[in-house]
């Protein structure tokens, strides 16, 4: 008891010295909710009352056709599963392509280990219009853009080959600072090699396969430029591509109301992710960001 | 050890054949290309006419292209400034001990992982709205008529709009790399020169800034990186076509090759391959500029 007083009193103190920072912080972070917010506000108003500044009054209470209405007639549904597909699918086969490749890397002395592993690391680096002109031309060559279902699966083999060199160094460092102990025990036990990386290596390496896993989601979710490409017809696009040629016909239908659901359904699945593991991505940026 | 080479094989092949056909080959392609007039993009190599550097001497000598190149150094270098002044300042505070660290960090940094163009038309038709944006209700209320009646997104102020609303999202990401950086640096140097009396201010210009450099080097790279890459934000501020407001060389590149070419003149895939080796040089020269101006921080704690 003695002692917490003199302590309170200093934190307060410091408190007040830290005041302008405290103040910075607030008001970028009060901006961030505005911008947010105003945007969840109009998406449950109309637009008549979006273009008289009335937004934030819902005077004709809350309008959750909006977000009916951009689900079912502006095909934001058909996006959602699109991206929803592509995403989750992509994700799982990283894990199932990077993990191993990460962990021979991460383990196994030879002699093209060093150039594979800085060569991918200089892929990071790599602008996609470095090689989304060959693509498109290989992929078209080979008819890939003509039925939906092949543009889907090429969709899912881009995705998972332009994260291929980021999540492989993710997983590289994650196995590098595993104990090599485990390995050692199971050998003498008589486990191949390759037994123990699914049964043993594998399971303890969870908490980086996941880290990994929320950011490959999160930018595949979020990626705009090869759909773009493509992705040309609306029932194989993903959200982001999806969203933009709605918006961009808003010229037309008007319906602001709408296009603020459709912005509001696109934002929210990285959102609600972001709630709950927004420590674990801070965590995960850090360790990645420093080797990239 | 023939046990090992199997798994060396099953378990390196995927991932080396996917970054192969994804990476190596489409580089060196683009590479070649480059120096070829491709009337089509999907003719094979055997239509393509050797044309030497000319795809390079007529990008420079396209007005379009040289503005492109413009916007993009102005986004980078003014673009860059703002963001990683804001990004180190916030990584102070957010290290000088403040209450509610996650708090701050966490909504600092959720625009990063907003998809693009959900944030830009956030912008667009909120904050920049000339009927009932932000900024105008703001200076309206404010009494402020003259600023209240300006349209941010009209053709004198759509590259600042645009510059300010992009910095707005990145600065979260540089954030996290300086305070990565900055709580790495031993408390006790802060502790030691706070009993000799040095202020915040001082012990950011002697400790933290010296000490900084790697977390420097990492950002100044990424955030080359992805400047190259500036793309959505100029699409979404220019829906209808190209300006030279906001153009970017990607976009021109686009444009030039997949492009409903209201801009474009001559149809050639070799021109958007020089775009893309011309950024990937920029890249690689920011990257060995910064490495050859900023030593390594292997100093001795």
């Amino acid at each position: 008891m003695q002692n917490s007083i003199p302590k309170k009193r200093i934190s307060w103190r410091k408190d007040v010295r830290l005041l302008p920072g405290y103040l910075i912080l607030t008001l970028w972070v009060l901006f961030t909710f505005v911008l947010i917010g105003w945007v969840l506000a109009a998406s449950f108003a109309t637009t008549r009352e979006i273009f008289k500044g009335q937004a934030l009054q819902f005077p004709s209470g809350l309008h959750f056709e909006n977000y009916v209405k951009a689900w079912t007639s502006q095909n934001v549904s058909v996006f959602f599963g699109n991206s929803l597909g592509y995403a989750s699918i992509s994700t799982a086969l990283l894990v199932l392509v990077c993990a191993p490749a990460a962990y021979v890397l991460s383990r196994f002395k030879f002699f093209l280990n060093r150039p594979i592993q800085s060569s991918f690391v200089a892929a990071m680096g790599v602008p996609m219009v470095m090689i989304i002109l060959p693509l498109f031309g290989i992929v078209t060559q080979m008819q890939l853009l003509k039925q939906d279902i092949t543009i889907r699966l090429l969709m899912i083999v881009l995705y998972v080959g332009i994260n291929v060199p980021y999540t492989t160094i993710f997983l590289l460092t994650f196995f590098s600072n595993l104990s090599s102990s485990y390995e050692e025990a199971a050998a003498i036990d008589g486990c191949s090699p390759i037994k123990t990386f699914w049964t043993i290596m594998l399971p303890l390496a969870q908490p980086g396969l996941i880290t990994v896993s929320i950011f490959n989601f999160i930018n595949i979710w979020n990626e705009y430029f090869m759909s773009l490409i493509f992705a040309s017809s609306d029932r194989v696009k993903p959200v982001a591509v999806g969203l933009y040629s709605m918006i961009d016909s808003m010229k037309y239908t008007g319906d602001w109301a709408g296009m603020f659901a459709a912005v509001i359904i696109v934002f929210l699945p990285t959102f609600i992710i972001y709630i709950f593991l927004s420590e674990k991505i801070i965590a995960g940026i850090t360790a990645g960001g420093i080797k990239g | 050890m023939k046990r090992n080479r199997t798994m060396f094989i099953v378990f390196l092949a995927p991932a080396l054949i996917l970054f192969c056909a994804v990476f190596v080959y489409p580089i060196f392609r683009t590479i070649i290309m480059s120096l070829f007039k491709v009337e089509n993009i999907t003719s094979g190599m055997s239509e393509w006419a050797f044309v030497g550097i000319e795809n390079y001497k007529s990008l420079v000598n396209t007005s379009l292209f040289r503005i492109s190149m413009w916007n993009l150094f102005r986004i980078w270098l003014i673009g860059g400034l703002v963001v990683m002044s804001l990004a180190l300042l916030f990584a102070v505070i957010l290290n000088s001990g403040i209450r509610f660290k996650r708090f701050y960090r966490a909504v600092i940094y959720m625009p990063n992982i907003i998809s693009a163009v959900a944030l830009a038309t956030m912008w667009i038709q909120f904050v920049y709205n000339p009927r009932f944006g932000l900024l105008t209700t703001t200076f309206k209320n404010l009494g402020l008529d003259s600023l209240a009646a300006i349209n941010w997104t009209d053709s004198d102020h759509k590259f600042w709009a645009l510059l300010f609303a992009y910095c707005f999202g990145m600065v979260g990401y540089h954030m996290l790399i300086f305070s990565s950086g900055i709580e790495k640096i031993p408390q006790e140097l802060f502790e030691a020169s706070t009993i000799d009396g040095a202020s915040k201010p001082q012990q950011f210009r002697s400790i933290t800034w010296p000490l900084l450099s790697g977390v420097v080097k990492t950002n100044i790279t990424m955030w080359s990186i992805t400047s190259v890459a500036f793309f959505v934000w100029s699409q979404l501020f220019s829906m209808v076509t190209a300006e030279t407001q906001t153009i970017t060389p990607m976009v021109y590149m686009y444009l030039q090759v997949f492009g409903a070419g209201n801009v474009i003149s001559e149809r050639n895939a070799g021109l958007g391959a020089a775009v893309g080796v011309l950024l990937g040089l920029c890249v690689v020269i920011v990257f060995v500029v910064t490495n050859r101006l900023i030593k390594n921080d292997d100093l001795e704690f």
